[in-house]
């Protein structure tokens, strides 16, 4: 224990760092004396248990701040803590998969900063580094990309900083845009309208509904305004070396990075009001986002590449995406009319169409939802015939991708064309995937088993993959 | 009409036709059991006449479901393709999968008790997606071992990145 203690080199954090990480407790502390009945009725106390609990908070902070140091090793960043429980943590450079700077909201006023880094198979908080001013993070990360990846890689990274810095945004949309877009989703003009027949029914109809079944309702009004508004507010999307990059949020500023070759898939969806006005939504499927943490709540969704914006806007982002791509350009097939007895009125909205690097599909009357999945990011292709499809001749085609919000399937086709496209797709796939392989094919092994001395593809298991 | 979800220009390979009497039998001990809960259920509240109808009623469906277990037994089949995994099955609810191998994440084969008396295993193939269903049931050990090792080494030999 005291050797270690002895042996710890290195360099402290901000000192701001304690107040920075404990200002929520003190204002709980503060709260919870304020609301106290008996405290109230007697201030003196009331204050000295304030100023107790303020420096007894402030005094553990910078003891642990004291103790808390971090060192850069010959292949590790290493941090010590704790003072009563010492805690050793190294980190070794090469288990490193990403390094971000980020700035919770009261970091951001004190122009602080804090160092994620992304280990491999650890938890979200097992790689923070809190805090250092907002400079010295930056160096501090630049550093640690050059001792991960090297030289090239850091400069690379460097270099999409300053692009970062410098680029002006591709887009952005305006808050207003955001606002009026979430005002009418339908999640909130259905809490809204059963809001108000709740509260004219209580008041004027003299219905006793319980003003209880108030509380969700409102919070179907109130929660998605936050979220799209707070959390989308500034969307802004710019073009880096690695990829798109988009940044939102009003409090806690969120960036990501969407690199080109890990694209698996697009939904665009547009909601009926939205439809009107021309406006849609567009996620993607990346790999290792849906299961990765970027912050927390957004886990399985993806991520987004607009917000809400307009046709044009959706057309140039998917260009952005997919180069060449041009939605309009897609001859869509819509599925056949005794599709209707399955589908009274949906039918005439579920579409497909195929080009050379992509599928589409289209569904839904209400909210309507177009899936884009690349051919040579297919997993799978499934066709799938219930009862009552099989008394219509009709079966389902899906092309499946890994976990994201894209969902292509080509409901209710012919099933001569159905298992045409099964076949079509699982080729298309096969092609795309080698002519993209081609110029990065590696032999890995020859492909023995084969019973006919297949000539199959032989490509690097990392090859999208290795350049994170 | 049946080769639109097991395209000719591979050969099939079915399943063993014990997986029928597998599911027989685990069909037949679920019934018994259902028999005899529901004779006694209604027999002791209602009367013995219920009971017994109960029964019959049980006796017919599961003789139903022993000529679907027959005809979905024989549905199974799967092919290997130079570069993919072909997988169709059903009759009610059909459906066709077709995984390229190097799509792989890894492979399992699985065998429980009753499976084991009977010789027999499953092999299931997944890919990054959960909704990839390629599950291959009543296969002969050797069958699954060798189709494991194959299925793992070609997923290797054209192993995608994401």
């Amino acid at each position: 224990m005291t050797e270690q203690a002895v042996e710890t080199v290195g360099q402290r954090l901000h000192p701001l760092t304690p107040f920075v990480k404990g200002w929520g407790y003190f204002v709980v502390a503060a709260v919870a004396l304020v609301n106290n009945e008996g405290l109230r009725s007697n201030l003196t106390f009331a204050g000295i248990g304030l100023g107790a609990v303020l420096v007894g908070g402030i005094l553990l902070g910078a003891l642990s701040w004291w103790y808390t140091k971090w060192q850069l090793t010959g292949d590790a960043i290493r941090v010590d803590s704790g003072f009563l429980f010492r805690r050793t943590r190294i980190i070794r450079f090469d288990r490193i998969q990403a390094i971000d700077v980020a700035q919770p909201f009261v970091a951001r006023l004190f122009g602080m900063a804090e160092l994620r880094m992304d280990v491999a198979g650890g938890g979200k908080s097992d790689g923070k580094l809190s805090y250092f001013t907002y400079a010295e993070a930056q160096e501090l990360r630049t550093t640690l990309l050059v001792r991960a990846k090297g030289e090239q890689a850091a400069e690379q990274q460097e270099h999409e900083q300053q692009a970062e810095a410098e680029a002006p945004p591709l887009l952005t949309v305006p808050t207003a845009r955001l606002l009026g877009a979430t005002l009418l989703s339908s999640t909130v003009i259905g809490s809204a309208g059963a809001l108000i027949w709740l509260i004219v029914a209580t008041t004027v109809l003299n219905f006793h509904v319980g003003l209880f079944a108030g509380l969700p309702l409102l919070l179907g009004v109130v929660q998605p305004i936050w979220k799209q508004v707070v959390g989308n507010h500034g969307f802004t999307l710019s073009d880096t070396s690695h990829g798109l990059r988009t940044k939102r949020g009003l409090f806690d500023v969120q960036r990501q990075t969407i690199p080109a070759g890990r694209v698996q898939g697009l939904l665009i969806t547009e909601p009926l009001i939205w439809r009107l006005i021309g406006w849609s939504r567009v996620e993607l499927d990346i790999a290792g986002v849906a299961g990765q943490k970027e912050d927390g709540d957004d886990e399985h969704e993806g991520a987004q590449l607009l917000p809400v914006g307009e046709r044009t806007e959706v057309a140039y982002v998917l260009s952005r995406v997919l180069p060449g791509f041009n939605l309009a350009n897609i001859q869509m097939h819509v599925a056949p009319e005794r599709a209707k007895w399955l589908r009274p009125i949906g039918w005439r909205y579920l579409t497909y169409g195929v080009d050379d690097q992509v599928m589409v599909t289209t569904r839904g009357w209400v909210s309507r939802r177009t899936s884009i999945v690349l051919h040579h990011k297919t997993q799978s292709v499934r066709m799938e015939q219930g009862p009552l499809q099989r008394r219509l001749g009709l079966a389902d085609v899906h092309v499946d991708t890994p976990m994201g919000p894209t969902d292509a399937v080509a409901l209710h086709r012919d099933q001569v064309e159905a298992a045409a496209l099964v076949q079509a797709q699982a080729e298309r796939a096969r092609e795309a995937r080698r002519t993209v392989s081609a110029p990065v094919a590696v032999q890995t092994q020859p492909n023995a088993p084969s019973p006919d001395g297949s000539s199959s593809s032989a490509a690097s298991p990392a090859d999208d993959s290795s350049d994170r | 009409m049946d080769d639109l979800f097991a395209p000719s220009d591979v050969s099939w390979t079915p399943v063993s036709p014990k997986l029928a009497t597998l599911r027989r039998l685990n069909a037949a001990i679920m019934a018994g059991l259902a028999a005899i809960v529901a004779l006694l259920a209604l027999g002791l509240s209602l009367g013995w006449l219920y009971g017994v109808l109960a029964v019959v009623v049980i006796a017919l469906l599961f003789g139903w479901a022993w000529i679907l277990i027959g005809r979905n037994q024989r549905s199974w089949r799967y092919a290997e393709r130079e570069d993919e995994l072909l997988v169709s099955h059903g009759i009610m609810f059909r459906e066709l999968v077709v995984v390229p191998y190097g799509r792989m994440q890894f492979v399992d084969v699985k065998a429980g008790p009753l499976e084991r008396a009977y010789g027999m295993a499953t092999v299931e193939l997944h890919t990054a997606t959960p909704s990839t269903d390629a599950k291959i049931p009543g296969l002969h050990p050797d069958e699954a071992g060798r189709l494991r090792d194959r299925l793992s080494a070609l997923g290797q030999a054209q192993a995608w990145g994401l």
